[in-house]
């Protein structure tokens, strides 16, 4: 299986990932799953070229959703980035199996409350989050390889599911 | 645009009629600590700013790069440490709309560099002079015994 990390990151493709994932996981592609992205050729451009060294694709959801089990049984290495919680459960929802999110950095934004130093969430975002562990899908959060992954329930006990 | 101004110091085709002013966006408290060298080293940090991208989405990054620079009397430079970082793609992403040039992989060499020239040259002229002393600086000193 090429997945080896799938990531919600509103930096999209920057030092944490071009410098320390990619050298703790060594993927040879990076899938930038985002809307906007995908459809303004410039923003593409860009975010190619500031990972020089691997295979960049940007795509828009419903495309990463069709080619994400082609993806899964390609040679090499992959990780996939999506801007947003809501990015995330837009990919779920449009039928790609994603077992669990890395949060790597959702930052402070007016109407948002700290979880920690990189995870800043407003209500839609905790509707998003919530969604998503109601699937099962496991949300870690987790800046760099180094640093201990906690789920985001134990930082956010707002997200947690109702199970009643 | 020549890579070293005329000799003299000054670019006669892109004089410098105001000091060029220089934005320098790093991660963690680098800019503002590159800037206390740069203090104690020429004396002074007039015409440099800092700005960390800390705790900031890359939008965000953009939007306080953009107020910035927009402050400015004219054409100036923005300095990110180092290519693929949320530094350089914000900057890149402002670099659209506004009269910047963007240097990557800045240090303190290049930033003692734009202070001692800042007044003589001319945007184009000093951003590329960075450039070839970054370059020139970076070298190998090989150690150990003969």
């Amino acid at each position: 299986m090429s997945w080896v990390l799938h990531r919600v990151d509103d930096r999209l493709i920057h030092g944490q990932v071009v410098v320390t994932w990619s050298h703790h996981l060594h993927p040879a592609r990076v899938w930038v799953v985002d809307d906007a992205c995908a459809h303004n050729e410039w923003e593409s451009d860009l975010l190619r070229a500031c990972a020089p060294d691997l295979e960049v694709r940007v795509v828009d959801v419903a495309e990463a959703a069709r080619i994400y089990a082609e993806e899964a049984s390609a040679p090499g290495r992959a990780l996939l980035l999506v801007r947003t919680l809501q990015s995330a459960l837009a990919l779920v929802e449009a039928g790609a199996p994603i077992p669990r999110f890395n949060v790597g950095g959702l930052h402070y934004a007016a109407g948002k409350d700290k979880v920690n130093d990189y995870v800043y969430l407003d209500a839609d975002d905790r509707r998003a989050a919530r969604a998503l562990l109601e699937r099962g899908i496991a949300l870690e959060v987790q800046d760099v390889p180094a640093a201990r992954p906690e789920p985001l329930t134990a930082l956010d006990p707002g997200v947690t599911p109702d199970r009643s | 645009m020549s890579p070293e101004p005329r000799p003299g110091g000054r670019d006669e085709a892109a004089p410098a009629t105001v000091p060029v002013p220089a934005l320098v966006v790093m991660h963690g408290d680098l800019a503002q600590a590159l800037l206390r060298a740069v203090e104690k080293v020429y004396g002074s940090t007039e015409g440099l700013e800092a700005l960390s991208n800390e705790g900031l989405s890359r939008d965000a990054l953009q939007a306080g790069i953009q107020q910035r620079i927009d402050a400015w009397p004219g054409a100036g430079i923005v300095c990110v440490d180092f290519w693929g970082s949320s530094c350089h793609a914000a900057a890149a992403c402002v670099a659209r709309t506004r009269d910047i040039v963007v240097i990557t992989g800045c240090h303190l060499g290049m930033l003692l560099d734009f202070m001692h020239n800042r007044e003589t040259h001319g945007r184009d002229a000093l951003a590329e002079r960075m450039r070839t002393k970054g370059l020139e600086s970076i070298r190998l000193v090989q150690g150990g015994a003969s």
